[in-house]
């Protein structure tokens, strides 16, 4: 018995044939019964390294050890039914591909509202399409971004100009050609942003998904090179952020905007284990991996979803109509 | 070590009807190409009909056929809806039956299409089904030079997008390239060395290299702008993307599966 061991959340330990598996609720503290003798190493120990650790990755912090993160899709929520000040604080970065359908929603709430290039065109013409019963000019000016970013080769001169003249920031950067725009607005982003601790930063990226596919697998690529904050890729389907490894994960499932379609994708490399609760399917200890088993259309069965993983997961979760 | 066999790559399917591939004579008809289209739930592109009218095999998985039925006439605007309908009738139409329309699925099941209700099968995803459909029933000789078009497997949901990916990985022996109205993307496997002829007049000039689900510790290139040398990529470093086609003929060797994608022409 791992007598110092305890957790909220059931995780699979050790190999399968000395596995004692429990389910219990996550609300509940209990304690894991490992089946080890005491030979074979608990995984659960600070002193045994879960893993040995592939050659691309760091060496992973012990499981027991490892922190929690928990995400919230509560920036969703009709204006209605959001409590003041309780989602967090957010920008907003519009790439260039049409508007989802809850920009307006979105832009309204945010701290900050970032264009990149052409995404000013999206803008421009889809606000007013988005919000059809009010006029064209109102609209504009009131959902005026606060920067536009990039080499602004896609924004039409002309939009430029109406935003510029409002008070937008244009910021110019068509001399770095060795970052896609998301990664400039992040860093922008975060180089603006007030304090050191960026970890209750959060990003909300429109346009990011579909379009051309290097793009988009340009824009995944840039959350796993920025792990630490949040950003979260959203389209008319879908939406997906990072799990990193180095944390223990909590998803808390907003029903009514979200699911029940999801998956857990090893983008950038296999997953040895990882264990799930809240699914339909869940893995328990799983291999996953491209020529393998990865998890897609899974369905979220709780409003709490746990992940752990040796290995940075893509969690996506579709969005209802 | 020995030098790793060449697999040559070529868009010529994408090339308008008015300069298409030559037809095959004599020892060439036994390596003539064939295609197999495969059709998944999302809007056709715009080059639908082009592919379909190559193909000689026409696979729709399940609601992928309300599609069709919807979006070929509208791609065809100068034709009788009916007319198209019967001429675009796909050979099968598989999968759990869930999103077909009913009055769809009797449609063509009244113009002969075959119905293949796979519904029991929930471990494997739509495309999944459909390539293993296709690969049992060769429309040429064999499997050798069959390529696989898949329309609607990129976009929408990022799950399926993925699943639909994964497929290229677990038919690394097939031929099969995923096709939107922005970009193609197939697999470069790490068995072969790659030779991939660009057809200008369709594709490019962006491009990118993408180490899909495992790092590559090294990847050579060359016709590309920025060419890789040796150079190792993965998620949270180096991807090549929005990287630009120099020559006609791009090479890549890599220690890992690469998904190869490239831009479409937006007359295509």
């Amino acid at each position: 018995r791992c007598a110092s061991w305890t957790s909220e959340a059931p995780v699979a330990v050790g190999d399968a044939d000395q596995i004692q598996f429990l389910k219990h609720s996550t609300r509940t503290r209990a304690t894991i019964n490992c089946n080890f003798s005491e030979h074979a190493p608990c995984p659960m120990e600070p002193h045994h390294p879960r893993r040995a650790p592939t050659a691309a990755m760091d060496p992973p912090s012990p499981a027991g050890a490892r922190p929690a993160m928990s995400h919230s899709s509560a920036f969703l929520l009709p204006s209605s039914a959001t409590p003041a000040a309780s989602a967090d604080a957010y920008a907003v970065v519009v790439l260039n591909q049409r508007l989802p359908r809850f920009a307006p929603l979105l832009w309204d709430r945010a701290q900050v509202r970032v264009c990149a290039d052409g995404g000013a065109n999206r803008v421009f013409d889809g606000m007013p399409e988005l919000l059809p019963g009010h006029a064209r000019d109102d609209v504009r000016s009131r959902y005026k971004p606060d920067v536009i970013k990039g080499d602004m080769d896609s924004v039409r001169p002309e939009v430029k100009e109406y935003y510029s003249n409002l008070g937008t920031k244009i910021a110019d950067q068509s001399h770095d050609q060795d970052t896609t725009d998301l990664h400039k607005c992040v860093a922008f982003i975060t180089d603006n942003s007030p304090g050191s601790d960026k970890s209750n930063l959060c990003i909300l990226v429109l346009g990011a998904l579909g379009g051309r596919f290097d793009h988009e697998m340009g824009n995944i690529n840039v959350l796993h090179l920025f792990p630490n904050i949040k950003i979260v890729l959203l389209s008319d389907d879908c939406l997906i952020f990072l799990l990193p490894r180095t944390h223990t994960h909590s998803i808390h499932i907003e029903r009514s905007v979200e699911g029940p379609h999801c998956g857990l994708i090893p983008v950038g490399t296999p997953s040895t284990s990882t264990t799930t609760t809240g699914l339909r399917w869940n893995l328990d200890n799983t291999h996953m991996s491209f020529g393998g088993l990865i998890s897609t259309s899974n369905i979220v069965d709780e409003d709490q979803v746990m992940v752990t993983s040796d290995s940075d997961l893509i969690w996506t979760i579709s969005l209802r109509h | 070590m020995p030098p790793l066999p060449t697999m040559t790559h070529s868009s010529s399917f994408l090339l308008p009807s008015s300069s298409p591939p030559a037809p095959p004579t004599g020892a060439d008809a036994e390596n003539a190409v064939s295609y197999a289209v495969v059709v998944l739930n999302q809007r056709l592109p715009r080059f639908a009909p082009l592919l379909w009218t190559r193909a000689r095999l026409r696979v729709c998985a399940d609601g992928g056929a309300n599609r069709v039925f919807d979006g070929m006439p509208d791609l065809l605007p100068g034709e009788d809806p009916d007319e198209v309908r019967v001429r675009y009738k796909p050979d099968a139409i598989e999968g759990d039956m869930d999103s077909v329309r009913p009055e769809v699925k009797e449609y063509y099941s009244s113009l002969g299409t075959q119905i293949i209700d796979d519904s029991p099968d929930q471990d494997t995803t739509d495309l999944n089904k459909c390539i293993s459909f296709i690969t049992r029933n060769p429309p040429g000789p064999d499997n050798s030079n069959l390529f696989i078009l898949v329309l609607g497997a990129l976009g929408g949901r990022f799950d399926h997008e993925m699943g639909n990916i994964n497929v290229l990985h677990r038919f690394s022996n097939t031929r099969i390239i995923l096709l939107s109205d922005d970009s193609s993307i197939f697999l470069l496997p790490k068995t072969h060395s790659h030779e991939i002829h660009i057809e200008r007049s369709v594709e490019g000039p962006h491009c990118g290299l993408i180490p899909m689900g495992a790092p590559s510790s090294s990847s050579t290139t060359t016709g590309l702008r920025w060419n890789l040398d040796n150079t190792s990529m993965n998620f949270g470093g180096l991807l090549s993307t929005s990287n630009i086609v120099e020559e006609e003929i791009v090479t890549v060797t890599s220690d890992s599966d690469l998904i190869w994608t490239i831009s479409l022409r937006k007359h295509t």
